[in-house]
């Protein structure tokens, strides 16, 4: 077709914004240290506005609105962003005295930094499955305000379509804005995506589910922080001076975890601690080879999430210290710097995509570590089904058992889910339909269901289709379909022995209704063949996890008439008052 | 005077939204001895004559001819202490202060020697020194907690910019938890003696009051709070201080300052655009919440320094927790002899005007006295109320709590202050 205008290239796909690298205390030379993220192209309306993400700066302690950013449109198909440092500028590492100070006190700056990294984050979820992805929230715009309210908290808020941010008056008396901190924004809205990908996932279970969902955000938060070159070198640059040459000592796995675990979580503003937690910390502090998922005080979910980030930021080092391995040194064991920084922030690249990759391969409801660390080694043997030049498989494996977290019980020897070998029928289902429509997968489901272990007395429901397009071993394109299905089935206490054959834990008061969720994922190959069928908890091998469900539920007071259940308190949000009882150090009230 | 008392009457006043008892002991021959817990209100059903708390401070003068052996203070919240409060010798403190009580028995948590800023004598000093090795190291850090509560509490009532919806409970939380400086002065000064009491710990009541044993089942300390505590990721204590830092000083909450970024504003209140209303409206509902959820955990934590007694006399066992919260009875509860002692008892008074959260299960499990017909031995209850002050029915927090007050009904003797209608007290004799 003729473009009318003239006949030009596309317009451009991506584009970059500047948004401060971590935090306003995280410097070099004195000055903060920003970086250029690339996030999706868009023609934006004042907000900035976009097709995901709608800033709106309003401060409901004030009741005022703030100027929008306004961006201007370059012939080019870019827009000038206003707060880059000229080329020149970042040459000479030199800067105008006042734009520091611009960038801490401009809301407008405020607005582009939530904006930038929460697109930042929403594209690395669509670059690592291969499609669009959801917020958890209704509508396909969600609304970001930075400074929503005086308070030392941010969270995401499904009922409210909102992630809010918080500003507060920290110990020096200078204000703090939650807004400015990369981990917290990029935390934040992954909690928004995940809650797209996994509704059932804030439901009230076990302490794995709950911890989770803030492991989880931790894991993405973090490893898309170092996977910006710019922040690996600086944490690097502290202790070796910012040497061209990297020596031996500063990459042996302690002088990491120094420099780049504890170094980042020491520079990070230690006043937003608050909101963030310690997470980063403990991954450098705990030591490992202990039981940690069954000592009391990992029980609580703040402290047990913080458990998962430590094994994947151990994973990072172990991972970046093999490819370092490979590269040989340049004199005398030294190694190029930026050589080191590429392949530190390559492989927490590598470690994002699969980690993200990993939730189309958990269970739709209920989730325990045990299942994400199956699904993150599926994931690479889809990816590189012999182990190839670099051992993720064993290091993952290694480092969450360093943790306590072990493997899927259902899985095969490597820890990697079991393929699906079931006798399934196919000749009533079309093949094209069973790529996208809820209702052909359900008849397939149906159909099989005596295959597939799915109980027959249950409610069932597909609760999502969805592509999931990857480019394989080989190099060429694999579409497979990824699909979810639940269960929900609705008995008394005294039902529970007769029909599941659970014996019901003495901590549930008499006899109550209780809802026991089963269901799982389906990963259908690209010739619409089950390829995987992810647990399904109403199966025999998963008694013994409903029953501690159950018996989790029953002491956090689920099923006293006294204790309101969640739903009751309206617009309260869980992960406001998840953040709070972080804050506090306490796991919750009692009933 | 007789050995021990023959018997006791509990007067239940009518103070609304408080608590106030008297207990008089007789000891035959026309001599008693009085023991006054807590004098308070935070507000009266419509129609009460603004002077009814001088009313009951002038019917306690009278009641006790005079003299007040004792006064318990179970902790500071104002709808516990307001009656305390002095004004130029004229107000209802003054009264009980004429009454000379011989001491005054308050949670440790009002020991001004356990204060972080507590100075005195080198022997003061060692005196400290010994209270906190007794009470964990870090208890100054905690009753500094408290006393950022009340900062809290401020802040709150001057809160602007919330929808209304959210400000009569946060006007009625925030004021409850303020600190009461002349109730707080008047308690720490009235009594000739001052005891200030933990799980376990003395109660000093005893030289008052011969015969009668009374134990102290709360408030737990520091240290005996950690042994039932899994190990904490943070320290709450440490964010109240953050807390009221954090708001305590932003002039954002109280109004104070216009706005954030008084150069960058694009519109106020009601004249911001079409396209940012549904934010502002979720927004303003959300911090509403917050500052509430807030509210609540403080209002909660400082029910919880509430001094439990029970008051051994003859046979007979009288239960007097204050506003205790589960996270208060935890200890005592976890304890073998105060198991039995509770299994005793023959008269409760209702923790916390009747809440859900202040009448734990495993509590009334353990009383062997509640029955469901009626008998002279049954257990009985006092509760002193007002419906419609505090929580929602829709969340299920309202006080007093239906469920509760059903199961009063049903298996004890339940006297509500609810009931009393124009009579401005209530005996209960034993």
């Amino acid at each position: 077709m003729p473009n009318p205008r003239k006949p030009s290239h596309s317009p451009p796909n991506a584009r970059t914004l500047t948004a401060i690298a971590q935090d306003p205390s995280v410097r070099t030379g004195g000055k903060i240290l920003v970086t250029e993220l690339t996030i999706p192209a868009e023609e934006l309306l004042p907000g900035p506005c976009g097709y995901r993400v709608n800033v709106i700066d309003y401060d409901s302690s004030t009741d005022t609105l703030y100027e929008p950013a306004v961006y201007k449109a370059l012939k080019n198909g870019h827009i000038e962003d206003p707060f880059a440092l000229s080329a020149k500028m970042k040459q000479s590492n030199k800067r105008p005295k006042s734009y520091d100070r611009k960038l801490v006190e401009d809301p407008r700056f405020h607005a582009q930094n939530v904006y930038a990294i929460a697109m930042r984050t929403l594209a690395q979820f669509e670059f690592a499955l291969g499609r669009r992805v959801p917020w958890g929230s209704d509508g396909h715009q969600l609304h970001i305000a930075p400074h929503a309210f005086a308070d030392a908290n941010a969270f995401y808020s499904r009922d409210d379509r909102a992630i809010f941010f918080g500003y507060f008056t920290g110990a020096s008396g200078k204000r703090v804005y939650t807004c400015l901190s990369h981990d917290v924004v990029a935390h934040e809205t992954t909690h928004a995506i995940l809650d797209g990908l996994r509704r059932r996932y804030l439901e009230p279970s076990t302490p794995d589910q709950a911890a989770f969902h803030e492991g989880f955000a931790d894991i993405v938060a973090l490893l898309s922080l170092f996977s910006l070159p710019d922040v690996v070198g600086a944490l690097l640059d502290l202790k070796t001076g910012g040497s061209k040459l990297i020596a031996p000592k500063y990459l042996e796995r302690e002088a990491l975890q120094r420099s780049v675990l504890l170094g980042l979580a020491e520079e990070m503003g230690s006043e937003v601690s608050a909101v963030r937690g310690q997470a980063l910390r403990r991954s450098a502090a705990l030591t490992p080879g202990k039981d940690y998922m069954h000592m009391p005080e990992y029980q609580e979910e703040h402290a047990r999430g913080e458990l998962i980030v430590a094994a994947m930021m151990n994973a990072f080092l172990e991972i970046w210290l093999q490819r370092l391995a490979k590269i040989g040194p340049v004199a005398r064991g030294m190694r190029d710097r930026s050589i080191v920084v590429e392949e530190g922030a390559r492989v927490a690249g590598h470690l994002l995509t699969m980690s993200i990759r990993a939730i189309d391969y958990c269970p739709p409801t209920d989730i325990w570590f045990s299942d994400y660390l199956s699904a993150l080694l599926t994931v690479d043997r889809e990816v590189v089904p012999d182990q190839g030049q670099y051992n993720y498989r064993q290091a993952l494996l290694k480092s969450f058992a360093d943790y306590g977290i072990k493997q899927a019980r259902d899985t095969d020897e490597d820890g990697t889910w079991r393929r699906c070998n079931a006798d399934l029928r196919y000749s009533r289902n079309h093949f094209e339909a069973m790529s996208r429509d809820p209702e052909e997968v359900f008849r397939f489901i149906w159909e099989n269901r005596r295959a597939l272990n799915v109980r027959e007395d249950t409610y069932i429901e597909v609760q999502s289709v969805r592509p999931s397009i990857r480019i394989g071993p080989d190099g060429f394109v694999l579409h497979e379909t990824v699909a979810e299905y639940i269960q929900i089935l609705t008995l008394w206490t005294g039902e529970l022995k007769t029909v599941l054959k659970i014996t019901p834990p003495k901590e549930i008061p008499g006899n109550r209704r209780i809802r026991i969720f089963g269901g799982g994922v389906l990963i259908f190959n690209e010739y619409g063949q089950l390829k995987y069928h992810i647990p399904d908890r109403l199966e025999k091998l998963e008694r013994e996890r409903q029953v501690e469900r159950l018996r989790c539920l029953a002491e956090s007071g689920f099923f006293e008439e006294t204790a309101a259940p969640r739903q009751a308190t309206g617009l309260q949000s869980h992960f406001a008052n998840l953040h709070r009882a972080r804050a506090m150090g306490s796991g919750g009230w009692h009933g | 005077m007789a050995k021990s008392p023959k018997g006791a009457t509990v007067r239940t006043y009518a103070v609304g939204f408080g608590d106030c008892f008297l207990l008089s002991f007789d000891y035959g021959g026309g001599l008693e001895r009085h023991v006054l817990i807590d004098f308070g209100s935070t507000g009266f059903p419509a129609g009460v004559p603004q002077t009814r708390m001088m009313e009951i401070a002038q019917d306690i003068k009278q009641r006790t001819k005079g003299k007040l052996h004792a006064v318990v203070a179970t902790h500071r919240h104002k709808d516990h202490i307001s009656g305390f409060a002095t004004s130029k010798g004229k107000g209802t403190g003054d009264v009980i202060a004429s009454l000379k009580p011989d001491i005054v028995v308050q949670p440790w948590t009002e020991d001004p020697d356990l204060k972080p800023d507590a100075t005195g004598p080198r022997s003061k000093k060692k005196q400290i020194a010994r209270k906190l090795g007794r009470m964990g190291a870090s208890t100054p850090k905690h009753i500094a907690a408290l006393t950022h509560m009340h900062g809290i509490a401020q802040q709150m009532l001057t809160a602007r910019n919330l929808p209304t919806a959210f400000k009569s409970e946060l006007s009625f939380l925030g004021d409850t938890n303020l600190a009461n400086r002349s109730a707080i002065d008047n308690l720490m000064t009235m009594g000739k003696k001052s005891s200030y009491v933990h799980c376990g710990s003395k109660s000093g009541l005893e030289r008052v009051l011969p015969g009668v044993r009374v134990h102290v089942l709360g408030p737990p300390t520091v240290d005996q709070t950690d042994t039932i505590k899994k190990q904490r990721s943070s320290d709450p204590d440490q964010f109240w201080q953050f807390q009221a830092k954090s708001i305590g000083t932003d002039e954002a909450i109280t109004g104070d300052e216009p706005a954030l970024f008084p150069r960058a504003v694009k519109a106020r209140g009601a004249r911001i655009p079409i396209n940012a209303r549904w934010l502002r409206l979720h927004s303003r509902t959300m911090r509403g919440e917050q500052l509430l959820q807030i509210v609540r955990i403080l209002d909660q934590q400082m029910n919880n320094t509430s001094v439990i007694l029970v008051f051994q006399v003859g046979k007979k066992c009288l239960l007097f927790p204050g506003d205790a919260q589960i996270e208060n009875w935890e200890y005592a509860l976890g304890q073998d002899k105060y198991k039995t002692l509770l299994a005793g008892v023959d008269l409760y008074k209702v923790g916390h005007h009747g809440s859900r959260n202040a009448t734990p299960k495993e509590l009334w499990n353990r009383f062997k006295k509640r029955s469901k017909t009626k008998d002279p031995a049954r257990l009985r209850s006092l509760m002193s109320t007002m419906a419609g002050k505090h929580g929602h029915v829709h969340s299920k927090t309202e006080v007093p709590r239906s469920t509760l007050v059903n199961a009063l009904k049903g298996e004890t003797d339940l006297l509500t202050t609810q009931t009393f209608g124009e009579a401005l007290f209530k005996d209960t004799t034993f």
